[in-house]
């Protein structure tokens, strides 16, 4: 199997040593040898058809430099590198893989860019540049599933290669194969979701150590759950774009309509919450969690709701929760842990041992 | 409002025509936010596939020829317009590759559609010119299809997604442009077109990827009638039509739109309105979702179950019997798979609980290669079967969704058909409810329709 990587941050190098790591599980869970044979950051790239070679590729980038000007004498059996300009970027990257020489396994372009919403479309042309030209594709980026997952499904179909997304959601819980396993055969009435672990760390600290927004954030930051810049995680719309995904998922079993996107959400964070808010919910058994949901109608929603304290919903720190309504089975909450760097590095690696499966299999 | 606004070929047939749509246009995007959408001049998309055909059979005097008069027509009304310079630049472009055909004396689909797809570039071209706008082709709009050349199928989802993509900015932005209809590109950029439906397909693709108000189809006639006016001197024109009734009719009528177009329209609630280019103020016939005042069917305050008459003329019935086949599985799949062998287009079928025979309907174009067909094919197995053919006959069809669940339509359409003296051949109605198809005589035919049209009172 030949694995291209698009985004080489905590994520993509995260990835990359566990392709060194698990060398010899993966050849036997895969099938196959599993070779790293292409990598780019926002500067350049890096492709070598047998392998780059991880060690030097890791030491290279942690040098602050880009894999565009990985050595060709250290990288690899046959390895180049180049810079990108005006005219080949990382689309034109993806669509080059495709051409490229190797064994007969399964090639997969793993878009592990981070979750822009602002500027989704440069992810989504690197996942449709990679079905286009008859590779499988896994995105952990969320920004591309959560404006455009019915196009792109409708790209893998139509190229019949696979489109995986584990990591998106949950990440080191599979939440959404879980979430698709226990409604398979039933009918989904509604969907309830804790997927943010920044905004649940924030909100479980002001229920229980009695601290103010500001203080709980600023405490999330130093632990490393929260990024400099909290907005996606304390506005909502990270959740709002799991959301999504979970929904799109999930859609055959619901009473669906359009498949909905990004757009169709309606998103309210938890920015300056009031301590006040959750005392007077504590004090009637109550505590507030910044709540994901998916309506009977197919309506979208993300905003802090009350849920039971001491419930399976009322999860510590950064634990994630989804809770299905099905019209047999009544409600089935799954919890598990959320992501961080390496939880979702595994996710990759869960759908690569998929995408072998399935490519043998068909 | 954002409205989606195209032109059929008519509608861009001269220099003169062209200014007229672009008046239309810069007069609606005073109020609205307008994506035209212009097909090829009258005649040219059948002179391009014969070109085509010609330069691909290595009729290089024909090919000469047809190249001369596309050229003709439209340095014609591009000198008019001041527009030569755009429609030079892609007339150069098409003669290189009909050169090209005849050179190699062989003709892709795909080559065909490259060819066939500059009728609507170089119409695009000087409307976008006398417009000041950008001219867009279907890929640049963002209409992603398969590798079907000449019948290519949208890739919905995807072309939803690129048009936002492209057109979205743009128009957000203030930019005029005008769009190509019937041409796109697969996934890869090569060029394709969208066969039946063409033009109007593309308007209700971008209509509901730019999540547009209204769809406007212009066209030489004033919109959707109750019957033909030809057969029924008092038919009247329908001010509202439902999704449902307009795919029903257009199965029907050449006036109508081609259902797969309405698809798109209908799926994202979209109202389709068609208008004539030549009474821009008449409000035309509104096809959309909302029920007009009144309940199912009002019509100008009275309420009516079937809304309109079309008739499809040019046709012929294939009777096929015998006692061989009553009660033996795979009667009628022979019969079908003989005639789709032949490529014959089935309009109608019925069959009796008797099954001692089977009915169909055909082009009457097509009844001679039906008929072989199928003496090949059964007279083969040895049962004794016999074919008997009804040439020149019509299909006249009574359509409206509240016939759904009304009794007494039938009766109602066979006393007043009876009445008139009509004989009825053969007849079909879907589960839908939403239609009854009655064969009768080709000569039958107006009287027939009018007598319905009388009984449902749709005159004016």
């Amino acid at each position: 199997m030949q694995v291209t990587l698009v985004g080489f941050g905590v994520v993509g190098r995260a990835l990359a040593g566990q392709l060194r790591d698990q060398h010899a599980l993966l050849e036997r869970l895969t099938g196959g040898a599993v070779v790293l044979a292409g990598v780019c950051d926002t500067r350049g790239c890096a492709v070598a058809p047998r392998g780059l070679d991880i060690d030097a590729l890791l030491a290279h980038k942690a040098t602050g430099q880009s894999v565009g000007s990985f050595s060709s004498s250290t990288g690899g059996e046959g390895a180049i590198a180049r810079g990108f300009d005006a005219g080949f970027g990382p689309a034109q990257f993806v669509a080059a893989q495709g051409r490229l020489a190797g064994d007969a396994g399964p090639r997969v372009v793993v878009e592990s860019g981070p979750s822009d919403l602002k500027h989704p479309a440069p992810a989504v042309e690197n996942l449709l540049a990679a079905m286009r030209s008859g590779l499988h594709a896994v995105s952990v980026n969320k920004a591309p599933l959560a404006v455009a997952m019915a196009a792109l499904l409708e790209a893998a179909a139509h190229n019949r290669v696979q489109l995986r997304y584990s990591g998106t959601v949950g990440a080191g819980t599979p939440v959404l194969a879980l979430a698709r396993q226990a409604a398979l055969g039933d009918r989904v009435l509604g969907v309830r979701a804790i997927i943010n672990g920044t905004t649940n760390f924030i909100l479980h600290r002001m229920a229980t150590q009695d601290e103010a927004f500001d203080a709980a954030l600023a405490e999330a930051v130093r632990l490393g759950y929260a990024e400099a810049d909290p907005s996606n995680d304390i506005d909502g719309v990270d959740t709002a774009m799991k959301l999504v995904i979970l929904a799109n998922h999930l859609h055959d079993l619901r009473d669906g309509g359009h498949r909905p996107s990004y757009a169709d959400a309606r998103v309210q964070g938890i920015r300056g919450l009031s301590l006040a808010l959750i005392r007077e919910a504590r004090a009637r058994g109550k505590t507030i969690k910044l709540l994901g949901s998916i309506d009977v109608d197919g309506g979208l929603k993300v905003e802090p709701t009350e849920v039971d304290a001491g419930g399976p919903m009322d999860t510590p720190r950064n634990v994630n929760a989804v809770c299905l309504s099905l019209e047999r089975c009544g409600e089935v909450t799954l919890v598990g842990r959320g992501a961080g760097g390496p939880e979702t590095a595994t996710a990759i690696v869960r759908d690569l041992v998929d995408v072998a499966r399935v490519h043998r299999g068909g | 409002m954002r409205i989606v606004m195209k032109f059929g070929g008519t509608s861009v047939a001269d220099a003169e025509r062209i200014r007229h749509v672009a008046a239309l246009v810069v007069s609606a995007s005073a109020e609205h936010n307008v994506v035209p959408v212009v097909s090829a001049m009258d005649q040219v998309t059948e002179m391009l596939l014969d070109l085509a055909d010609a330069a691909a059979s290595g009729n290089s005097m024909q090919a000469e020829a047809l190249l001369k008069a596309v050229r003709d027509k439209h340095l014609a009304a591009a000198y008019a317009l001041g527009a030569q310079q755009a429609v030079t630049a892609l007339l150069e472009r098409l003669e290189g590759l009909v050169r090209g055909v005849l050179a190699l004396e062989e003709l892709t689909p795909r080559a065909r559609d490259a060819i066939v797809a500059f009728g609507e570039r170089l119409s695009c071209a000087m409307l976008a010119h006398v417009l000041g706008a950008r001219a867009m082709d279907g890929r640049e709009a963002g209409i992603v299809t398969d590798d079907h050349f000449g019948e290519a199928d949208p890739l919905m989802d995807l072309s939803m997604y690129q048009v936002g993509q492209s057109l979205g900015p743009l128009l957000d932005a203030g930019e005029r442009v005008v769009v190509t209809g019937f041409v796109a590109a697969n996934q890869h950029g090569v060029t394709s077109t969208l066969g039946r439906g063409g033009s109007d397909y593309t308007a209700t693709i971008l209509g509901a990827a730019l999540r547009a108000d209204e769809i406007w189809i212009y066209s030489d006639v004033d919109g959707l009638m109750t019957a033909d006016p030809r057969s029924v001197p008092d038919a009247r024109l329908l001010a509202r039509l439902s999704f449902a009734e307009a795919v029903e009719m257009g199965k029907f009528g050449a006036k109508s739109m081609h259902p797969r177009a309405l698809e798109p329209a209908a799926a994202h609630g979209v109202p389709v309105r068609m208008r004539s280019t030549f009474k821009p103020e008449h409000p035309g016939t509104l096809i959309s979702d909302k029920r007009a005042e009144g309940g199912a069917g009002a019509e100008g305050g009275r309420v009516s179950i079937v809304r309109c008459v079309p008739m499809l003329k040019n046709l012929a019935m294939v009777n096929i019997g015998g006692a061989a086949m009553i009660g033996r599985p795979g009667s009628a799949s022979e019969v079908f798979a003989a005639l789709a062998g032949q490529r014959v287009n089935v309009h109608m079928i019925c069959q009796s609980v008797s099954e001692a025979g089977i009915s169909l309907v055909v082009g009457g174009g097509q009844l001679d290669r039906a008929k072989g067909a199928l003496e090949k094919t059964l007279r083969g197995v040895g049962s004794p079967r016999t074919i008997e053919v009804v040439p020149n006959v019509c299909v006249v069809a009574a359509v409206g969704s509240g016939m759904r669940g009304t009794r007494g339509v039938a009766a109602r359409i066979f006393t007043s058909l009876a009445r008139a003296g009509v004989n009825v051949i053969a007849i079909a109605q879907g589960s839908s409810e939403m239609s009854i198809s009655i064969v009768v005589e080709a000569s039958a035919g107006p009287l027939a329709v009018r007598a319905i049209h009388d009984e449902f009172s749709l005159g004016s």
